[in-house]
């Protein structure tokens, strides 16, 4: 493949190339969800960079780890992560949402390199990852499986329905992702439906799970890089997470950045990172 | 049917160890001879049809062939996202089998009458819709499923349904395979309500119509050169254990309608008046508007027409 960018060995300069390009994308797309892509791209940064076994050489090796971002919305994270690492070409990104194009709004497989599930509708992932987990557990294939999921998502019954069933069938495959970024659609997660205590939850169905800082790379690389159950990683993270005036707001769930907004970001990612 | 269908897939499964028979905690007395046999090959995922569904488009994913095994509106109005997203969108080869078409479970209530299933299926892309006759159809269409590589929605009675076909059907993708010839009219039906449609062509016979019998096991694969000779024969009427709105017969309509043909067809179908009526099958399906006198009153007046 001609034009594909070089792929990034650490995930703090992936992340923070990928943040760049969430923002122009969000912008020149007038596309929603910004905040939640800037909240999950430093766990999708450690994963693409070397915490999962995935890459443009082994991406259709039936021994892959498999990636799965369940929370479809961010697919401008996502898709950011892969064209930087090289699964398809950087220019697609420009074209994102525009008609014809390879890359939608929520994530779709469509042919795009890199992307194992189409999701958007919130509480597929997991149970899809389960099948994958299971299948390979029982046929002794490997591969690991990791989900990344949002914390509004585990409002979902399949997540709940999920957790038992890898427990039940011990697939030490299988690691979730959460990014705990503590704001669904419409307010903050525990004025919605309360979560907490959410790692409890997951270790009372019989997972592994802690909470980690969910924008700590070696922390996150550390608690993915081995497992002996299902596990549950609850990355504690901020929405917007870079850009002070995206942070912790429900607004840029929605609002697409303007020119000025991207300017100002951009001047925020120079200062933070 | 629902027995012949395990004990044709068992077989199979014993020589194609990718073929993975997964059900919702149902199937007592069915499924336990796979069970016991093929303990690799067979997952109780428990009482979980959306969980399941994810689940079997997963593994479907890795080359396995996921037979998902449930009654009636579990595996397929209760995951209904999961079968639109998960298996037709990501075209994953999941077979859907759903046990107690239409009034099967008679008495156990409206909870356990797939009424819908047709009509919401059949709307999904890439979703192939698969209704057996009877125990032989289910045999050779089982066969014919596992060698396929599409999703499918396999719509089973339950169990001790008459055979309608004397001999095996020579079963072909789309196609509707006659079990009795006429000339002046056709009475085609989709699932076991078939002896119904016998019963009425039997009795047209005795006052002197002749009309053909076929069951239409493809739903979603309209057999139009059938249905084309058909109607230049006389009525059609299309009977099936299934609501009016959006089933067999609506899917003959639509491909009709399609072909720009024309000519006289009729449905016979549940006008489902009574959610919460009481009853065994053979009484639902009469007092449901589905009965040899509902059949022969539709033909007698699209014929005098």
């Amino acid at each position: 493949m001609s034009n594909t960018a070089k792929p990034f060995a650490k995930a703090a300069d992936l992340a923070l190339a990928a943040r760049h390009e969430i923002i122009s994308m969000t912008s020149t797309a007038k596309a929603s969800h910004v905040a939640s892509a800037l909240s999950v791209v430093d766990i999708l940064s450690v994963l693409y960079s070397g915490a999962a076994n995935i890459s443009p050489e082994n991406m259709d090796a039936a021994d892959r780890d498999i990636v799965i971002l369940s929370k479809g919305h961010s697919a401008s994270a996502l898709y950011s992560v892969l064209a930087l690492q090289g699964f398809f070409p950087k220019e697609w990104l420009a074209l994102y949402c525009q008609n014809d194009a390879p890359l939608g709004g929520h994530v779709t497989s469509n042919g795009v390199p890199g992307v194992e599930l189409s999701t958007g509708s919130l509480g597929h992932g997991l149970p899809y990852g389960v099948g994958i987990a299971m299948s390979r557990k029982k046929s002794g294939a490997k591969g690991r499986v990791f989900v990344v999921m949002s914390d509004g998502e585990c409002d979902e019954g399949t997540t709940w329905e999920s957790a038992m069933i890898a427990n039940h069938h011990e697939l030490d495959n299988l690691v979730v992702i959460v990014d705990r970024n503590k704001i669904q659609s419409l307010t903050f997660t525990e004025d919605t439906l309360k979560l907490e205590p959410f790692a409890d939850k997951w270790i009372a169905f019989g997972w592994d799970a802690k909470t980690i800082a969910g924008h700590d790379y070696s922390l996150l690389a550390a608690a993915l890089s081995t497992q002996t159950r299902p596990t549950c990683i609850i990355a504690d993270t901020t929405k917007g997470k870079g850009v002070d005036f995206m942070e912790n707001s429900v607004l840029w769930h929605y609002k697409p950045p303007t020119a000025d907004d991207v300017t100002k970001a951009f001047e925020q990612l120079r200062e933070n990172y | 049917m629902r027995d012949t269908f395990v004990k044709t897939l068992l077989e199979a499964a014993k020589k194609d160890k990718n073929i993975i028979l997964m059900t919702g905690d149902l199937g007592y007395g069915v499924l336990d001879t796979f069970e016991k046999e093929l303990p690799g090959q067979f997952i109780n995922s428990g009482v979980n049809e959306q969980a399941m569904m994810g689940m079997a488009a997963g593994y479907a994913s890795t080359g396995k062939r996921v037979f998902v095994y449930s009654i009636g509106n579990f595996p397929t109005l209760r995951c209904l996202e999961q079968i639109r997203n998960d298996v037709c969108l990501m075209n994953n080869p999941v077979v859907i089998v759903s046990v107690g078409a239409g009034y099967a479970y008679g008495s156990q209530g409206y909870t356990h009458h797939a009424l819908e299933d047709i009509a919401v299926l059949r709307a999904l892309p890439n979703m192939e819709v698969i209704v057996p006759a009877d125990a032989i159809e289910t045999a050779a269409l089982t066969h014919s499923i596992i060698a396929s590589k599409k999703p499918t929605y396999l719509r089973l009675g339950k169990s001790g349904e008459p055979v309608i076909h004397a001999a095996e059907p020579h079963v072909s993708h789309g196609v509707i395979n006659e079990v009795s010839p006429g000339s002046s009219g056709t009475l085609i039906f989709a699932g076991s309500v078939g002896t119904v449609a016998v019963a009425a062509a039997k009795e047209l016979a005795a006052h002197g119509v002749s009309v053909a019998v076929a069951s239409m096991p493809y739903v979603s694969t309209v057999d139009l050169k059938y249905i084309k000779n058909a109607l230049a024969k006389g009525p059609v009427i299309v009977i099936e254990e299934h609501s009016y709105r959006g089933g067999v017969g609506t899917a003959v309509l639509e491909a009709v309608n399609a072909a720009n043909l024309r000519g006289a067809i009729g449905l016979i179908a549940s006008d489902q008046n009574n959610l919460s009526q009481i009853g065994d099958q053979a009484f639902l399906r009469t007092t449901n508007g589905i009965s040899v006198e509902t059949i022969i009153a539709k033909f007698n007046a699209l014929a005098a027409n």
